[in-house]
Formats: C-alpha cells, structure tokens, sequence
C-alpha cells in the first residue's frame, strides 16, 4: 500500500465525517439550510464516488457522480427559484 | 519507491482532506440563533467546493471538475438571492 492509496483513503474518511456535518446541516428547520446541506453533501459523494471508482475499479460510479453533480445544480437553482417566491419573476 | 509527482499528488489529497475536516467542523460551529447564519455556511462550502475541485482533478476527472467549477456560483447565488427576497425568514 503506497502514500497515494493512504491518501485517497484518508480524504474518504473526512469526506465521510463532512457528509454527516451536512446531513445536520440539512435537517434544520428552514429551507434555504436544507438547500446548503445538500448542496454540501452531494460534493462530497461525487468526490467518494470517483475516489471509489480509483480504488476498487467500478467504473460507473463516475457516470453517477456526474449525474448527482448536474441534478444537484439543476435542483438546487430550481428550488430557490420557488424559494424566492414566483410573485417576485 | 514513489516516483515525485505522486507524492505530490498525495499531498494535495492529504491537504484537501484537512480542509474537509475544517469545513466540517466550521458548518456546525455556529448556533443557529445567529442572525443571517445561513451566508456564513455558504461561505463556508466554498472551501470544500475548491477542496473537492482540485482533489478531482488530482483523480484525473478534469470533466467533473470543470462542470462542478462552472455550476456551483449559480447554486450558491441561487440560495443567497432565495433567501433574501423571499419569506423563509425563521433562522
């Protein structure tokens, strides 16, 4: 097991630390946090997903982490958009 | 033996980690009874938005680096500009 491997198994753990901060984050009252939280968290399982697929060779989770990517953006404008209130254009 | 862009890029990995941790610890740090708490942890996420950037282009996933370095200031432009124009006022 050389430094790289250590390395990218290191960065899992603290995304996986990072990734309940969020689900906290996330499960707060308001909308605009719950938006932060996820918003947060989905960076940090496209960045496990592609550190998986390095590791142990899966090669679709690239396909999925930047399937997340996309529709985390596409969700998270989407969703402010309502947030703001449709009165306001 | 490790050749040196390698250990570099382990490095770079181990680095992005430290930030990790640091944003984990600031996002939940500050009470929620703070006035307008929600600006500081989009802040915040910017460090791991660059964390996660550059650990994906040390992984070779320049593509995904490059989408995600694109969307993420309309994201969070999106969230700030929601929040302020619109009801959800109960932080």
């Amino acid at each position: 097991m050389n430094l790289f491997v250590i390395s990218q198994y290191v960065l899992m753990a603290a995304l996986a630390i990072f990734a309940v901060a969020t689900i906290r984050i996330a499960t707060r009252k308001t909308i605009a946090m719950g938006l932060v939280g996820l918003s947060g968290f989905t960076i940090a399982v496209a960045t496990f997903l592609i550190l998986l697929q390095n590791l142990y060779g899966i090669a679709f989770c690239r396909d999925i982490a930047m399937a997340l990517l996309i529709m985390d953006m596409v969700g998270t404008i989407a969703f402010a958009r309502v947030l703001r209130g449709y009165a306001r254009g | 033996m490790d050749d040196i862009i390698t250990i570099i890029k382990s490095i770079i990995l181990l680095v992005a980690a430290v930030l990790v941790i640091l944003t984990a610890i600031g996002i939940i740090r500050y009470k929620d009874d703070m006035e307008r708490v929600l600006y500081a942890r989009i802040h915040i996420l910017g460090v791991i938005d660059v964390a996660c950037m550059v650990a994906l282009l040390v992984l070779g996933e320049p593509l995904l680096a490059g989408v995600y370095f694109i969307l993420t200031p309309f994201a969070s432009h999106a969230i700030a500009n929601g929040y302020y124009y619109g009801e959800d006022k109960d932080d």
